[in-house]
């Protein structure tokens, strides 16, 4: 695990300097307006980049445990990881197309046959009821609207 | 001016009126589901009916939240103790001593000493709070920048001091929070700035968004790798049940005693939370018992300890947010964000200018709190039953909802990127041990404390030395030094360290 650690912290290191690099653009020193647009940014990004430097001298001062390290995600856990994952960059990926309700129906559909493992009638019974029914509670009742997709406009008003 | 106990009539009054009880019976119910579902927490259930409240009034909008937060204290234990599986990250402790009892055939007794500890720590603490609040915010009215800023300064060394995390990551997470919000546009001077010149970067990184990729996505990512297995015990509590348990209390009063003060002051130090509140008391209710090595054997006190301080300690996390602006735990910050869109203004002004809001909370706190015992008393096994729910529904379920919540803040698909980005952040960040609770907290404090600092050192003409001249300042900046350097001298003395994991 520690090794995970110092890596993870070199990658928050070179990160770190990026949004240094992004500070230094604007205005760090006193202006007429008092402290510059840059000030706060840019002593946040030093601070942000020493301890991202602090982590990565601590991890790797730190006693190696005995015996084979434990990968930092066991190669069993990878695929049911990926499974959650992926398909949801590509469902947020087509958003514009699916929309929210019936991407997520999908998504849905997808996980119960794939990880769930349920059965025909459960899978097509709540990837449709679910869907509708947020589509209700957010759309009508709650006014608040959410990306339809061009799919759905089209089968609701033909558009 | 009213009195504390006009204002608190006059609030109760507020909660009592039908649509805010409505309200607050909704809120308890999905609180409960909220905290029984692993994957599902408190700040993420909050953060996810965030947008359902654009459209209710500020006051209706923060009972309904506050009771999910009750709610979700509450539920936590169910799981806890049935299933030997949190709900909540406060519930850890609960488990315990709370799942042996249920195994032992004692469900009903480990589950009302659970619901009975949370509803006595919960009541003290309302208690408390309704005659501390309003000094407190009186106090505050008095500070200006310099002294805002070293309040918010107190708040973030507490993170490092006490959060029982590593200091180096909680600093880097802190700040880390700050950067964050620092993104979008400067609010002194309205230039743009750390956008990478991205438009739709300009008006800033929502915090909800955060919230909900980092304590939503993060959980699912984690409970799908470690895999859900659910076994259980049924659980249901009888009339013999809640007689044997309330038979018991009396002897442990010291306990109760001790774990509400506990969990209250915890609770009010910012950042902190219900989490460490229960693991500390637990810790503290073993070392003073006079049998110790019962204790995680089914102890009904290692029931008791943690349940009553993670209860007061929910509702200690609220005193400085309503009177300072800072909330106490990551729930409480998700409130915090939506004071802002309600278009409050949290902290002191809250009592002068809002009392309706303010004491429609504090009064609804009462009511939720005795409506919220009898309903997970009667509906144990109701709430136990949505754990049967198949993982494979609730895993993507939940991650639907989450882009809803998360797209409903501002409208913009890129806060659904953004959300998927920060929920593997969320994954790693947990895997690797790096505390959540600080970057979520400073970041939706973080336009208060640039504010702050800049208009200190404004009116120092540019000396820090304005931190160092101002009485209540220079206290507040000392007790952060000492919180600051608290790590450094544990690891010194290389005493250990508390038993709280970081949250």
């Amino acid at each position: 695990m520690y090794r995970a650690d110092a890596v993870f912290a070199v990658l928050l290191l070179l990160g770190a300097l990026v949004l240094i690099l992004q500070a230094l653009k604007l205005p760090v020193a006193w202006t007429e307006i008092g402290p510059g647009t840059g000030f706060f940014p840019f002593w946040l990004t030093v601070g942000v980049a020493l301890h991202a430097a602090l982590i990565l001298v601590q991890s790797l001062r730190a006693p190696v445990p005995p015996g084979r390290a434990a990968p930092f995600i066991e190669r069993e856990s990878v695929r049911p990881l990926l499974v959650v994952f992926l398909p949801m960059v590509a469902v947020i990926g087509m958003l514009r197309y699916l929309g929210i309700y019936i991407g997520g129906g999908l998504y849905l559909a997808g996980y119960m046959i794939f990880v769930g493992r349920q059965r025909w009638v459960t899978v097509s019974l709540v990837s449709i009821l679910l869907p509708v029914t947020l589509f209700f509670i957010f759309e009508r009742w709650f006014l608040l609207l959410m990306p339809k997709g061009a799919l759905l406009e089209y089968l609701l008003y033909g558009r | 001016m009213p009195s504390a106990f006009d204002n608190l009539i006059y609030g109760l009054g507020v909660a009592l009126t039908p649509a805010h009880l409505t309200i607050a019976f909704v809120g308890l119910i999905l609180g409960t589901a909220i905290g029984v579902l692993p994957g599902l927490g408190g700040t993420n259930g909050v953060a996810l009916l965030l947008p359902l409240t654009f459209h209710l009034t500020p006051t209706a909008a923060i009972i309904l939240l506050a009771s999910v937060y009750w709610g979700s204290l509450f539920g936590g234990a169910i799981t806890s103790i049935l299933f030997n599986i949190p709900g909540e990250p406060w519930s850890v402790a609960t488990t315990f001593d709370g799942h042996p009892l249920a195994q032992q055939g004692k469900p009903g007794i480990a589950l009302t000493a659970a619901f009975t500890s949370s509803f006595i720590g919960a009541a003290v603490s309302i208690v408390l709070f309704t005659f501390f609040a309003p000094p407190l915010a009186e106090w505050a009215l008095k500070f200006g920048p310099p002294e805002n800023f070293a309040v918010l300064l107190l708040a973030f060394a507490t993170f490092t001091g006490l959060g029982g995390g590593d200091p180096a990551k909680t600093l880097f997470m802190t700040l880390l929070g700050l950067l964050l919000s620092t993104v979008g546009f400067d609010i002194v001077s309205g230039a743009p700035r750390m956008n990478f010149g991205l438009v739709s970067l300009q008006s800033g990184i929502n915090f909800i968004v955060i919230a909900i990729g980092l304590f939503g996505l993060g959980e699912i990512f984690l409970t799908v790798e470690e895999g859900l297995r659910l076994r259980g015990v049924r659980g249901r509590i009888g009339f013999r049940d809640l007689w044997e348990t309330w038979k018991m209390f009396p002897r442990y009063w010291a306990t109760l005693i001790r774990a509400t003060i506990l969990g209250f002051w915890i609770g009010v130090l910012p950042g902190t939370g219900a989490t460490p509140a229960s693991f500390m008391s637990y810790g503290l209710a073993k070392q003073f018992s006079k049998n110790p090595d019962r204790f995680g054997k089914g102890e009904v006190e290692g029931v008791i300890a943690p349940e009553t301080a993670a209860h007061a300690a929910g509702i200690g996390a609220l005193l400085p947010m309503v009177t300072l602006g800072i909330p106490g735990s990551p729930t409480a910050a998700v409130m915090l964000a939506g004071f802002f869109i309600w278009g409050l203004n949290p902290g002191a002004l809250l009592f002068q200018n809002n009392r309706e809001f303010i004491w429609g909370l504090i009064g609804s706190m009462y009511v939720a709190n005795v409506l919220g015992v009898i309903l997970v008393l009667t509906l144990v096994p109701l709430f136990a039953a949505i754990n049967r729910i198949p993982f494979g529904i609730l895993a993507p379920l939940i991650v639907i909802l989450s882009s809803i919540g998360a797209y409903a803040v501002n409208n913009q698909v890129l806060d659904l990127w953004i959300m998927l980005g920060s929920g593997v952040m969320g994954y790693v960040f947990k895997k690797l041990k790096y505390p959540l609770a600080p970057l979520v907290v400073a970041l939706v404090l973080g336009d208060m404390t640039e504010q702050a600092l800049r208009q200190s050192l404004i009116m120092g003409q540019g000396s820090p030395t304005i931190f160092f001249t101002r009485p209540i300042t220079l206290a507040f900046v000392l007790a952060s030094i000492f919180l600051l350097l608290l790590p450094l001298i544990r690891s010194y003395r290389r005493r250990p360290r508390l038993p709280a994991p970081a949250i």
